[in-house]
C-alpha cells in the first residue's frame, strides 16, 4: 500500500472514531473534551509501557481502552447530568492538567515526549496492515453500536435531553446513568484511539493533544452533521483528505476556509450537511428498495 | 627505473580517478529538493525566515553553476505544524526524493521522521536539537552538540563576567527542549560559583507576566536567565524594569528568545541584556555579508536571527555531498545514492558553513562555536565567543 494513502487512512480512522467519541455525549448537549485529554493519558500511558515496561503492543492497547473507560466513568459520576458548559469547563481543565502532568513526568519523556514506539509484529508492512485492521474494525464495530443507539429507546431519550432536560427527566428517563453511559464510552473509545495515534507516528509529543485537535474534530461534527454518525463519516475524510489537495497557494489558506467553511455552515445549514431528515429519507428508500425486492422475489416464487 | 615505475602509477590513478569523476553523469536536468516547513501557522514567522535562507541558498548555488551542473530547486511543503498533514506530506516525499530538508518543528519531527528513516533517506532536521536529532540518526545530522557539551560552558562564561552575580534564576517555559536546556545552564553557573535558585515555570498560555516576575524577585536573585517564548521574554523584562531592576546585562536570553518579537515588543526595555545564539552578525567576510544585506533587505533591517543560516548551510551540505560522492540522482540507484549522501553528512570535515566551519562525527557537529551578545538599539554587540570543544 502506498505510504501517503496509508496515513491518510489511519489518520481519517482515528479523526472519525474521535469525531463520534464527541458526537455521543453532545446526542444529549454534552461538549466532553475530556476525550482528548484521555487520548493523551492512555497514549502515554501505553507507550510508557511498551517501551519502558516491555509489554506487548496488545496489552498496552487493551490498557489504554480499560484507562479511558475508567477516567471517563469516574468523571460521569460527577458531570453525568451537568449543563453543557460545565462539561465543557471540565474537559478543558482536564487537558490542562492532563498536559501538565506530562510535562513533569520524566518518565514518560517530559515536554520532549517519547520515540522509537516499535512495529507492532516486528515489520513496518505488518504494523501498518495491523493498524488499519484495528482502526477500521473500530470504525465498523463502533459504527454499528451508534447507529444502534440512534435508533433505541435510549437515543431518543437523548435526543429529547438534548431538547429539553427537565420534560426529559419528568418522562421518567434517568439523565444522569444515561450521561454516565455515553462519557464512559466516549471515553473509553478516546482511549484505544490515543494509544493508536501514537502507533501510527511511533511516537508521542504533547502537542499531538492540543486544542487543535478539538478544533478539527469541532469542526468535523459541525460541518458533517452533528444530528447523525454519518456526517463524520462524510466531513473526516474530506476535511483531512482535502487541504491535502489543495496547490501551495490555497494551502496557506486552510485555517481561513475551514473557519469560513464552519462559519458558512452554521448560518445556512445549522444541523451540518449530512441531517436527520437526510438520513431518514435515505433509510426509508432503501427500506421500500428493499421491500420492493423482497416482494417481487415472493411473487416470483409464487408463480 | 623505479621513479618511473612509481610515476607511471601516479599518472595511472590521476587517469582513473579523472575518468571515474567525468563517468558520473548526472541522471537528472534540475535537482529537487523539498523542504518540510511550517509556512503556516502558528511558527510560520520562523518557517518563512528557514524558507527564505533555503531559497538564498539555492540561488547562491545555481548562480555558481549548480550542484554538479544542474541547478537546484527547493520545493517548500508546509506541514502547518501539524503531524497530521507532516507525515502524509513526509510519506509522499519518500516515494522519490534524494533528500530533504526539515520538518520542521519539533512535534511534526518526530511524527515524520520515523518514516524517513523507515525508508532511509536523510532528512536534515537543522533547528532542532541534538537530543531531538540523534534519535532518528543515522537518517539526520544534528546542527548542535548535545546540551550537556554545550550551554554549561556557555552559562559558565556568562556568568564569570560580573562578580557580583551571586544567586541566579530561570524563567523556563515548558515547551520542547527548553526545560533540558534550562537544566543544562545549571551544571555552568554552579561551577561559575553561582547559586542557582528555584526556577519559575512560564506557562505556554500565560497572558500576565507581573506574578511571575514577583514571584522571581522575591527570590532576590542578581542574575535572571530566560528560557522562553521570545514575546514573553520582552513583556517579563518590562515587567521587571518597572520594578526597579536596573542590572540589565545580568540578564541572559536564550538561543531560541533572539528572535523577533524581542525586538519589537522589548524596545528601548531590552537595552544592555544578553543574548546568546550560534549567529555572529559582526563577521566580516564577503559570503556572509551578502547574506546579511540580502536579509536585512528583505526583513526591515533586521538583521539575521538565531537559525536563519541552518538551512541555507544544510543545502550547502547537501552540494557537498552530492559532488563529492558522485551521486547522479539515478533513480535506480536511489537507495545507494540516499547512504552515500547520509553517510558523507554525518562526517563530513571541514564543512564551509555560512559563517564558520567545522566538522561532524557521527553526525554531531564537534567544534562549532556560541556566543554571547549584547543588545543596544536593537543591535547586538559581541560579548564573547565559546568554542566548543569536540
Amino acid at each position: 500500500m502506498p505510504l501517503p494513502l496509508y496515513y491518510f487512512l489511519s489518520i481519517t480512522a482515528v479523526n472519525i472514531l474521535m469525531s463520534w467519541a464527541l458526537y455521543l455525549p453532545y446526542r444529549m448537549a454534552h461538549l466532553h473534551f475530556l476525550v482528548v485529554a484521555n487520548m493523551a493519558i492512555s497514549g502515554y500511558t501505553a507507550a510508557f509501557m511498551v517501551l519502558s515496561l516491555q509489554l506487548p503492543f496488545w496489552l498496552a492497547l487493551l490498557t489504554g481502552f480499560l484507562l479511558g473507560a475508567i477516567i471517563g466513568f469516574v468523571v460521569a459520576q460527577f458531570i453525568g447530568d451537568a449543563p453543557t458548559f460545565a462539561v465543557v469547563i471540565v474537559g478543558f481543565t482536564f487537558i490542562y492538567i492532563t498536559r501538565t502532568v506530562i510535562e513533569n513526568t520524566e518518565a514518560v519523556g517530559g515536554t520532549m515526549g517519547l520515540f522509537g514506539l516499535p512495529n507492532i509484529g516486528g515489520d513496518p508492512a505488518v504494523h501498518r496492515w495491523t493498524i488499519l485492521a484495528i482502526l477500521y474494525g473500530l470504525v465498523l464495530l463502533v459504527g454499528f453500536l451508534i447507529h444502534r443507539f440512534d435508533h433505541s429507546q435510549l437515543g431518543r431519550s437523548a435526543s429529547a435531553a438534548f431538547i429539553d432536560r427537565d420534560l426529559t427527566t419528568s418522562l421518567g428517563i434517568d439523565i444522569k446513568k444515561l450521561g454516565i453511559l455515553l462519557q464512559t464510552f466516549s471515553c473509553m473509545l478516546a482511549g484505544g484511539c490515543g494509544v493508536l495515534y501514537g502507533f501510527i507516528y511511533k511516537s508521542f509529543h504533547l502537542d499531538y493533544f492540543t486544542f487543535h485537535v478539538v478544533g478539527i474534530l469541532m469542526t468535523i461534527i459541525f460541518v458533517g452533521g452533528y444530528k447523525t454518525l454519518w456526517g463524520t463519516v462524510l466531513a473526516a475524510p474530506i476535511l483531512y483528505g482535502g487541504p491535502l489537495l489543495f496547490p501551495p497557494e490555497i494551502a496557506s489558506w486552510r485555517i481561513v476556509i475551514y473557519g469560513a467553511l464552519l462559519i458558512f455552515v452554521l448560518v445556512l445549514k445549522p444541523e451540518g450537511f449530512i441531517t436527520t431528515r437526510f438520513v431518514y429519507r435515505v433509510e426509508a428508500l432503501l427500506s421500500r428498495k428493499g421491500t420492493k425486492q423482497s416482494l417481487s422475489t415472493n411473487s416470483q416464487e409464487d408463480v | 627505473m623505479k621513479k618511473l615505475m612509481v610515476f607511471g602509477v601516479l599518472v595511472t590513478l590521476l587517469l582513473t580517478a579523472g575518468l571515474g569523476f567525468a563517468q558520473t553523469k548526472v541522471a537528472v536536468s534540475e535537482w529537487q529538493i523539498p523542504f518540510l516547513n511550517c509556512l503556516t501557522g502558528p511558527l510560520a514567522s520562523h518557517g518563512s525566515m528557514y524558507q527564505w535562507s533555503t531559497n538564498r541558498a539555492a540561488a547562491d548555488i545555481n548562480n555558481a553553476g549548480g550542484i554538479a551542473g544542474k541547478p537546484v530547486q527547493v520545493i517548500g511543503v508546509d506541514t502547518a505544524n501539524d503531524p497530521q498533514k507532516g507525515t502524509v506530506e513526509m510519506a509522499r516525499i519518500v516515494k522519490e526524493s534524494l533528500v530533504s530538508l526539515g520538518p520542521v518543528p519539533e512535534p511534526v519531527i518526530m511524527a515524520a521522521m520515523p518514516i524517513a528513516v523507515e525508508n532511509q533517506m536523510l532528512s536534515i532536521t537543522a533547528t532542532t536539537s541534538y537530543e531531538y536529532a540523534s534519535k532518528f540518526f543515522p537518517w539526520t545530522v544534528a546542527w548542535f552538540p548535545p546540551y550537556p557539551k554545550r550551554f554549561p560552558p556557555l552559562a559558565k562564561a556568562w556568568a564569570e563576567q560580573f562578580s557580583d552575580m551571586k544567586q541566579v534564576i530561570q524563567f523556563v517555559e515548558p515547551f520542547g527542549p527548553w526545560p533540558m536546556m534550562a537544566e543544562a545552564h545549571v551544571a555552568g553557573l554552579k561551577e561559575a560559583g553561582a547559586n542557582v535558585l528555584k526556577p519559575i515555570e512560564v506557562p505556554t498560555d500565560a497572558v500576565t507576566f507581573g506574578p511571575l516576575v514577583v514571584k522571581a524577585l522575591e527570590q532576590k536573585p542578581d542574575g535572571i536567565i530566560f528560557a522562553c517564548n521570545a514575546e514573553k521574554i520582552a513583556k517579563m523584562i518590562k515587567e521587571l524594569k518597572s520594578r526597579g531592576w536596573k542590572k540589565m546585562d545580568h540578564i541572559l536570553v536564550f538561543s531560541s528568545g533572539d528572535d523577533a518579537p524581542l525586538y519589537t515588543v522589548g524596545g528601548d526595555d531590552i537595552n544592555g541584556i544578553q543574548v546568546y545564539n550560534y549567529v555572529n552578525p559582526d563577521i566580516d567576510s564577503p559570503r556572509w555579508n551578502a547574506f546579511k544585506t540580502a536579509f536585512m533587505k528583505d526583513h526591515n533591517g533586521m538583521t539575521p536571527f538565531s537559525l536563519s543560516t541552518n538551512y541555507y548551510d544544510a543545502l550547502f551540505m547537501i552540494k557537498e555531498a552530492i559532488e563529492k560522492t558522485g551521486v547522479a540522482g539515478d533513480p535506480s540507484k536511489l537507495k545507494e545514492e540516499r547512504k552515500k549522501i547520509a553517510d558523507y553528512c554525518a562526517n563530513v570535515k571541514n564543512f564551509q558553513g555560512l559563517m564558520f566551519s567545522w566538522d561532524m562525527k557521527n553526525g554531531e557537529p564537534t567544534n562549532k562555536p556560541l556566543f554571547i551578545f549584547e543588545i543596544q538599539g536593537g543591535k547586538k554587540k559581541l560579548v564573547k565567543e565559546i568554542k566548543l570543544k569536540g
